[in-house]
């Protein structure tokens, strides 16, 4: 048995001229989160509709549980679990219905929909259609559904993209819990901060070319600057922003200046975000 | 293929439906507007006769037989008489040659033209015969004789005559698979539009899968309501075996335009504006039952014209296998090719 859930092995897709995955590796590991991150259109969604089997690569390998996806998809269907970017649930049925109907299609029996239910904070709302639903309690039943089949792979596509932090926290709670459980998590987002605390590892994905994979603290060690800010009182009262950077020659030296010529008011340590670093290698932002 | 997901998926899409009130309430109403149509239709063929008489030379007793269950109105010419059994104001027309009476004075034989609609039965022809010669040797005194000339205005469909309400019965069947397109193209649309077959795509669920069931669960739902409704109208009591595989055809064919609709619709209104097109020319070939002279040749290029011929030659007449064959051949060839045009263009959508 591998030691990895997923390797991509020269993975490219392309629609028409358009290159929308360009050639990509990497491997997740059992039981690892690998943070996908990347700006619209950066080729995120195709990669991951060619590692659940919605599409077939037009060159290279995707292999999931050491199966190749594209010869043979139905192997690992019962494996895998994926929460779509868009809601895309029966919205004229209740949870309780769509839940238990996905449960039926992975040919699972017995099954404890209240429980799964309570895990996503919707034990009170099982038996309404989810047309009643609001936008953060459908994304959470969406990962519901996800792991209706306890899948040793986890596929989520944005899944807290423009929820409440209520339901943004619920579902890191079911992606951790999910994590521990023993599954390998591919998940995207545009949430540095989200990607930041949930990854293992993040890989950062520009123009169909995966740019760099590395654990979140290696990236910032790599590519981040870590610096001191502080505030200083000017005359009439007014606040202004200091920044020193860290690890120069200079350092000592600024700081020395800082306190003895400045009034401070507060000091603090600051240290890149996936996002600066993100902007220094692709020279664009997660956001456009 | 997976048997066992198909009948989850049939469960699925069956669920679905019921829940979607407009469908629902289209359907419903549909079904009970057709048969409260075909039930206050008259069940009898209405027994007066009314007969058009065109006549140059004055015959008084031709006027004096109302009472008898003739009505006979008199035109201004033979032409308007045409016209008036043509439209069906009359179901006969009688026209007298202005020479009758010089004819009949030099000993020849004058011809007396009858004209009938395209559907008057042979009895009716029979009858007219009789009560022209009646009436002339009422008006007359004795017999005369004359050669009576019968023509056809339109084409003739000769037989027995059908009550209203019966010739509604291919018009209901036809009418119930073909509402049946609306609602399984906006189930499909819908699946496609709000991305629940992707959802779908990721369990064991095939495409083949989610194919079977839905063309199971279409033509299963268009077949046995058109079966119920037949059965309730006594479509069933003549060739039931004919009725149903006609009706099994046409539940396929509304299947497969589904699939071809559902294959470009995005939404509710977008199904309706591509439907509506498609039900006004797939019902037409009905009105012909109703309506037998406005049978024309370019109908039968509409599939839908075999399977309500077919329908109404069995339900009607108790036509059998040597009369619909054709028919129904040429129905399963219109059918065979929807389908699959409709499930290939489906397929282009579902990748």
């Amino acid at each position: 048995m591998s030691d990895y859930a997923i390797i991509a092995e020269n993975l490219t897709y392309y629609y028409g001229n358009l290159i929308a995955v360009d050639h990509i590796d990497f491997k997740v590991a059992r039981g690892e989160i690998l943070g996908f991150l990347g700006p619209n259109g950066a080729g995120k969604t195709t990669t991951i509709n060619i590692l659940t089997g919605q599409m077939k690569p037009k060159g290279g390998r995707a292999i999931l549980l050491g199966i190749d996806v594209a010869e043979d998809v139905k192997k690992v269907k019962g494996d895998i679990g994926v929460c779509f970017e868009t809601i895309n649930l029966y919205e004229q049925m209740t949870a309780i219905e769509n839940l238990n109907l996905f449960a039926r299609l992975f040919g699972i029996k017995s099954f404890d929909v209240s429980a799964l239910l309570n895990r996503v904070g919707l034990g009170g709302r099982g038996k309404d259609r989810v047309e009643t639903y609001s936008k953060g309690m459908k994304q959470r039943l969406m990962v519901a559904r996800s792991i209706v089949n306890q899948p040793q792979i986890l596929f989520l596509d944005e899944p807290t993209a423009g929820l409440d932090p209520t339901s943004s926290l619920a579902i890191h709670n079911i992606i951790i819990q999910e994590r521990n459980r023993g599954a390998t998590v591919f998940l995207t987002t545009h949430d540095m901060v989200e990607a930041d605390k949930l990854s293992d590892r993040v890989a950062f994905m520009n123009q169909g070319k995966i740019v760099a994979l590395d654990t979140p603290l290696n990236l910032k060690q790599q590519y981040g600057k870590r610096a001191l800010t502080a505030k200083v009182l000017m005359s009439g009262g007014r606040l202004e922003d200091r920044e020193i950077a860290l690890d120069t020659a200079d350092t000592p030296g600024s700081i020395k200046e800082l306190f003895a010529n400045e009034k401070i008011v507060t000091v603090h340590s600051k240290e890149a975000t996936l996002e600066d670093i993100f902007i220094k290698i692709t020279g664009r932002g997660l956001i456009e | 293929m997976n048997i066992h997901i198909i009948g989850i998926l049939i469960s699925k899409d069956l669920s679905l439906f019921f829940r979607k009130r407009a469908i629902l309430l289209l359907t419903l109403m549909g079904f009970i507007f057709y048969l409260v149509i075909y039930f206050v239709m008259p069940s009898t063929v209405d027994e007066n006769l009314e007969i058009g008489l065109y006549s140059p030379v004055p015959l008084p007793i031709f006027n004096q037989v109302e009472e008898e269950g003739l009505e006979i109105s008199p035109l201004e010419s033979e032409e308007l008489l045409k016209e008036a059994v043509l439209d069906g104001s009359y179901v006969a027309g009688i026209s007298i040659p202005a020479d009758v009476v010089e004819k009949l004075d030099s000993k020849q034989k004058p011809v007396i033209s009858l004209y009938f609609t395209p559907d008057a039965p042979q009895e009716l022809k029979d009858a007219m015969e009789t009560i022209v010669r009646e009436l002339v040797f009422m008006q007359t005194g004795h017999p005369l004789a004359f050669e009576v000339s019968e023509e056809i205005l339109g084409q003739d469909l000769t037989g027995t005559p059908i009550p209203p309400r019966d010739r509604l019965r291919p018009l209901l069947a036809i009418f119930i698979l073909m509402m049946e397109i609306l609602g399984l193209s906006n189930l499909i649309s819908e699946e496609i539009e709000r991305r629940t077959a992707r959802a779908l795509l990721v369990t064991p669920a095939t495409v083949t899968d989610i194919f079977v069931a839905k063309s199971i669960f279409g033509i299963g739902l268009a077949f046995i309501q058109a079966v119920l409704i037949m059965t309730i109208i006594g479509g069933m009591n003549k060739q039931p075996l004919i009725v149903l595989i006609s009706l099994l055809l046409g539940a396929e064919l509304a299947t497969g335009i589904s699939f071809l609709i559902s294959a470009r619709a995005r939404d509710f209104m977008s199904v309706l504006a591509w439907s509506v097109p498609f039900l006004i020319i797939l019902i037409i070939p009905s009105f012909t039952i109703l309506f037998p002279g406005a049978v024309t040749g370019w109908i039968k290029i509409i599939p839908t014209y075999y399977l309500v011929d077919t329908v109404h030659r069995a339900v009607n007449f108790g036509s059998g296998w040597g009369d619909i064959w054709i028919n129904l051949l040429i129905l399963f060839g219109f059918t065979v090719v929807i389908f699959y045009a409709g499930l290939y263009m489906l397929r282009r959508k579902f990748r």
